[in-house]
């Protein structure tokens, strides 16, 4: 086993490690908002982790330039997504965590 | 010409993505290439903006700063999501994006959106929503490190 062997397991692992995390948070914060915050933890660095821990498995050839696109799109793509989700649900009328706390608190003082 | 430009760019894009260099195949890719290329010609008659392909020099100026950036606040919301995921205080704030050339408020808000603990709601007369995770998330989008950096590097053309 050299060297980039080990570079590269060392950042597969940690990879796979933040994208559990993003699951777990995806079932642990209160609300929607929060929900895609922990999302974007596995779309963003357990996705350059785990790409470039692949991109030192190759033989630095077509492969890697196929790697590298994917990432690309990736960064490109996931963000966009993440947004339209978030505004849709805006201006879908669904309130924040801290707004909608506010609300509870008026309708209690009713 | 742009359209020069192009078709070195999707050539390239195929050749990479093929990797086979035989006459059949070889000519399958000039022929998309050239669908391609038809169809961009089209569109420029309806949109009246061509577009342009910048040069990457400047997103590798910038793409290093970003993964930076990314991890630190990464490692910060792993932290919360292992620790105390309820004692997270959201807040939604209005950040202005004017000082950026408006070719690049994209960026700046696919920016926001990729570094977690932030997120862009909405996009609207160079006024960004930011959705954090935290407060002191949108104290540091104010500071503007992140829209000082994108208008050293994207503002020079404009």
């Amino acid at each position: 086993m050299d060297f980039l062997d080990i570079v590269s397991s060392m950042l597969l692992l940690a990879g796979v490690f933040f994208g559990f995390s993003g699951a777990v948070g995806l079932f642990r914060f209160p609300d929607f908002f929060t929900r895609v915050h922990a999302a974007s933890v596995t779309d963003s660095i357990a996705a350059i982790l785990i790409i470039g821990g692949l991109l030192l498995q190759t033989s630095f050839d077509l492969n890697t330039a196929k790697l590298v696109f994917i990432l690309l799109f990736l960064l490109v793509t996931s963000p966009t997504a993440s947004h339209a989700l978030a505004k849709s649900a805006r201006h879908g009328g669904l309130l924040t965590l801290a707004e909608s706390s506010s609300q509870d608190k008026q309708e209690s003082a009713k | 010409m742009h359209i020069v430009k192009w078709t070195v760019v999707l050539s390239i894009f195929w050749l990479l993505l093929s990797g086979y260099i035989e006459p059949l195949l070889l000519s399958f890719g000039a022929i998309s290439v050239v669908v391609v290329l038809l169809v961009l010609k089209r569109m420029d008659k309806v949109e009246n903006e061509p577009g342009h392909i910048g040069t990457s020099l400047r997103l590798i100026r910038y793409a290093p700063w970003l993964i930076g950036q990314i991890f630190s606040s990464g490692l910060h919301v792993t932290k919360l999501i292992w620790g105390s995921p309820d004692k997270v205080s959201p807040a939604l704030a209005k950040i202005s994006a004017k000082d950026i050339p408006p070719s690049s408020r994209v960026l700046y808000a696919n920016s926001i959106t990729l570094t977690p603990g932030t997120l862009s709601v909405d996009l609207e007369e160079g006024e960004v929503t930011v959705h954090a995770l935290q407060e002191s998330s949108i104290a540091e989008l104010e500071e503007g490190q992140m829209e000082k950096k994108i208008t050293a590097i994207w503002g020079e053309n404009k």
